[in-house]
């Protein structure tokens, strides 16, 4: 299975996923409404922006109509006033191209036109004047752009301004042509946006004049004017471009606004991109930091506590807690395992100690109990040593059977002087000698500097009573048994070595781990697990043995002075 | 998790100045500088040409600056601009050849110091021309040709009025229309000039020739200065009814000419959008944008006659607006 997170990085993880979704939410949210809001203020700009136009254009051709009006008035007058009229009006209005007049079929009358250009005498085809048209729209028309065909040498774009001549027999029709330089100054300089532009076009969605009328001539732009000249007038958004179209008072141009919005709405989109960025890389910064912190502040500390806990597992005994520092909850944490911790040691010590005082209880009572085998035997040798009359043997058996008894209850103490330890083991060994019939010897060797000091009562005589029932009992010849005690360092041992039949390595381990199990009394193991109960593991039995050669078993106890034996014995 | 933070953190950082760093990148971009050397800037053909490209560079936001020798066959000189466009941080140069060898060595120069080079109705003998934008020469040539030849009834007797020797266009335009009248069966060359690129070269060898073959019933005068040339001899020799004259290319002088009948068809080139695509390219290729540019693409010529010159999409051809 996986682990699971730790928490900084889910934190971290939770944090910067929360922000990024809230940051895209909003992110969309606002670009959403800025878009429809760019596009309506682009809308607005745009239709101010072709008012302004129309509001220009509508001025000229306002005032270009008053002129023609003077122009047709002009007409009527006699011919010098006439010519000298219209020579200060074409040096007054550079861009009229030239004044041409037509009589009802359509032929050329007069014409004055700018620098006093005339007319050549040939003219191939005259695109200012257009007799058909003419006759169909009697009020007059404005053409579309065309070049101006009259001059040799002189051909600019023009629109042809064609006006019926009232009451005047001879000219019929009056043409103004008129260059674009004027509308170009209108036009051209209208920007909308960054690369928006106007144009000016006729009803039919011809091109009239455009800020690139020659890249459209020459093919390379296109325009959707016939498209737009099916539409009324108003604001349309198609894709990213937005028209608006107008009307220009008293003429049949409009004027169409061309503008961009993705220019502006990307400008804008890109910036809240980055700005959207940016504060994701902050919060996620700032993620990482929180992160770090609540490490410091929670997972760091429960990490200690988890191996406090680990510890305290593997060694309950020796662990030793030191409270962990952190938050409130973390600290709170801490004590109460420090708590748990103390709590359970008490537990494990009382019930440790509760326990070795059982098993003191027990040993105690085993040692109050006399074999009755061996009292019964001892008694049934004095009674034969009397019916035999041998009084003084039999008085000396008695004794040591009374001493063995008497050190056996050595008032209630456990510990006793090693010396009354020996005179126990002696008279156990008198009594024994008797009974097994002088089949062994016996010697004591004793450092006099021990004899004073303390051991474990009935410490000997189990061992010794080992040493005959298993060594010595089986064999044929006399065996001997020497008793050593002689300190060693800080502790005491007692060595008692019998030449006897030895044991093999299984019966030596058997020995200390079995209880006795035919008879009551103390036993190997007990007194091994005596030493160890009221001194420690350091203490105890150690026995060397080989078959046919004999056992040795040494007793190691502590050096203990007789004035400090309520330091081990004080429970009892 | 300290580990963690100290492997996010640059990254972090990074994401952050890449944020901050954005804004400043498509903004402040400097100006790309063309250079266009063109053959004249006299010449009504060059003054379109030189219209589009400055209307190309308004387009694309570009530095243009202009130059061509005071003479249509002044190679040297041409070369020399070229060096003096590179020389003064010139990244594009949109050019136009008047030889096609002599000046193959100021553009592999010109190459070799990493300026692109956009090559415009003349070629030049190099291969470091990233892009070529002309008109088929030969295509043109042909048509002048058929002009005559369906304009004019029986034998024609022609006469070919070409300039700079050395330049390619005049050569492939030839080419073309002796090839077509070849072709036809019923038209003999009876003479070839090659006259300077001036009207007045041009008109003086048009009427020597006139005058030397009165038979001549056919005239091609394979650019705009011999066409010029071509149209005085012809007005001034009054055989502007009996006789076909196909010019190349249109100015006033023609434009007249060809309503008063001294010419009678003209083969226009699309001049401003070779001065506009060849600008538009040099913008491409330096943008990094060079997978949309064709290494050599043709502009539209047309053939333009009396009947038709003021029909409206012809005068929109023929007459440059404002």
């Amino acid at each position: 299975m996986r682990r699971p997170p730790r928490t900084a990085q889910l934190v971290a993880a939770l944090i910067s996923a929360v922000a990024v979704a809230v940051l895209t939410l909003c992110t969309v949210l606002f670009l959403r409404s800025y878009r429809a809001a760019i596009v309506e203020s682009a809308r607005t700009n745009s239709a101010q922006a072709v008012s302004q136009v129309v509001g220009s254009v509508g001025n000229y051709v306002h005032t270009l109509d008053s002129a023609v009006a003077i122009v047709q008035e002009q007409l009527q007058e006699d011919a010098a006033p006439r010519d000298a009229f219209l020579g200060a009006f074409l040096t007054a209005r550079p861009e009229v191209a030239a004044i041409t007049v037509y009589d009802a079929d359509g032929s050329l009358l007069n014409c004055w036109a700018q620098d006093g250009r005339t007319p050549k005498a040939d003219i191939l085809r005259n695109l200012s004047f257009d007799l058909t048209t003419a006759q169909r729209l009697s009020g007059g028309y404005i053409s579309t752009p065309h070049v101006e065909s009259i001059f040799t040498g002189y051909y600019p774009w023009v629109v042809s301004i064609v006006r019926p001549v009232p009451d005047n027999a001879a000219a019929r029709w009056l043409s103004v042509d008129l260059s674009f330089t004027e509308l170009a100054a209108t036009i051209s300089n209208v920007g909308i946006g960054q690369h928006g532009y106007c144009y000016l076009m006729d009803e039919r969605g011809n091109m009239v004049y455009h800020p690139q009328q020659q890249l459209l001539y020459a093919g390379l732009k296109k325009e959707e004017a016939g498209r737009l000249a099916c539409l009324g007038d108003g604001t349309y958004v198609a894709d990213t471009v937005i028209y608006s179209v107008q009307r220009v008072p008293n003429s049949p141009w409009r004027v169409v606004g061309v503008s961009y919005i993705d220019e502006t709405v990307n400008e804008s989109f890109w910036q809240m991109v980055r700005i959207a960025v940016a504060t994701a890389a902050l919060i996620f910064v700032a993620a990482l930091a929180v992160g770090w912190v609540l490490s410091r502040l929670l997972s760091r500390p429960l990490q200690q506590l988890e191996n406090a806990m680990e510890a305290f597992e593997q060694d309950a005994d020796h662990f030793v807690f030191c409270a962990v520092r952190g938050t409130r909850e973390v600290q709170n944490l801490s004590d109460s395992f420090g708590h748990m911790v103390g709590r359970i040691q008490r537990l494990m010590t009382t019930v440790r100690e509760e326990e070795i005082d059982l098993r003191k209880t027990e040993l105690k009572a085993l040692q109050a109990q006399i074999n009755p085998h061996f009292l019964y035997n001892t008694l049934d040798s004095i009674a034969w040593m009397c019916e035999r009359g041998k009084n003084a043997d039999a008085v000396q058996m008695v004794h040591a059977l009374a001493r063995l008894f008497r050190i056996s209850i050595s008032r209630g103490h456990e510990l006793i002087p090693i010396e009354k330890e020996l005179q126990h083991a002696e008279a156990y060994l008198q009594i024994q000698k008797y009974r097994y019939k002088n089949q062994f010897t016996y010697h004591f060797t004793v450092d006099e500097g021990c004899l004073h000091c303390l051991c474990n009562k009935i410490t000997l005589q189990p061992i010794i009573e080992n040493a005959i029932v298993h060594g010595l009992d089986l064999m044929v010849d006399a065996g001997h048994i020497e008793i050593t005690v002689r300190p060693d360092g800080g502790d005491i041992l007692l060595i008692v070595a019998d030449d006897g039949i030895g044991m093999e390595p299984e019966q030596v381990a058997a020995l200390l781990q079995n209880e006795p199990s035919d008879r009551t009394g103390i036993g190997v193991k007990n007194v091994n697990d005596r030493l160890r109960i009221y001194f420690g593991p350091g203490y105890g039995l150690s026995i060397t043995s080989a078959p046919y050669e004999g056992t040795t078993v040494t007793i190691r106890t502590p050096r203990v002075p007789e004035d400090r034996e309520g330091e081990y014995d004080k429970n009892h | 998790m300290t580990r963690i933070i100290k492997s996010l953190l640059p990254a972090a950082l990074a994401v952050l100045l890449a944020g901050c760093s954005m804004q400043v990148t498509d903004r402040n971009t400097a100006r790309y500088r063309v250079a266009l050397v063109a053959k004249s800037e006299d010449a009504e053909f060059w003054k379109a040409v030189i219209v589009g490209a400055e209307a190309a560079a308004t387009e694309y936001n570009m530095q243009l600056t202009v130059s061509a020798p005071d003479n249509e066959e002044n190679y040297d000189e041409q070369n020399r601009l070229i060096e003096k466009a590179v020389e003064d941080g010139a990244q594009a140069i949109v050019f136009s050849a008047i030889d096609y060898e002599a000046n193959a060595a100021a553009i592999d120069a010109a190459a070799a110091a990493g300026v692109t080079i956009i090559g415009i109705d003349s070629a030049v003998h190099s291969d470091h021309v990233a892009a070529y934008i002309g008109a088929d020469n030969y295509g043109a040539g042909q048509m002048a040709a058929q002009s005559a030849l369906d304009g004019t009834e029986g034998t024609l007797c022609v006469g070919l009025i070409n300039y700079e020797v050395n330049g390619a266009n005049g050569r492939d335009r030839e080419q073309g229309a002796r090839d077509t009248l070849a072709e036809s069966g019923r038209a003999e060359i009876i003479d070839a000039v090659s006259t300077h690129p001036d009207s007045q070269s041009a008109y003086r060898d048009a009427l020597t020739m006139l005058r030397a073959h009165p038979e001549i019933n056919v005239l091609i005068a394979l650019n705009e200065t011999t066409a010029v040339g071509a149209a005085q001899a012809v007005e001034q020799l009054h055989r502007t009814d009996d006789l076909w004259l196909a010019a190349f290319d249109s100015n006033i002088q023609t434009l007249d000419a060809l309503q008063s009948g001294a010419a009678d068809a003209l083969v226009i080139q699309n001049t401003y959008g070779m001065g506009y695509f060849g600008v538009e390219s040099a913008f491409k290729l330096l943008a990094g944008q060079g997978s949309s540019v064709e290494k050599s693409s043709i502009t539209t010529t047309r053939i333009i006659t009396r009947d038709n010159m003021f029909a409206m999409d012809k005068q929109k051809a023929l007459f440059p607006f404002g």
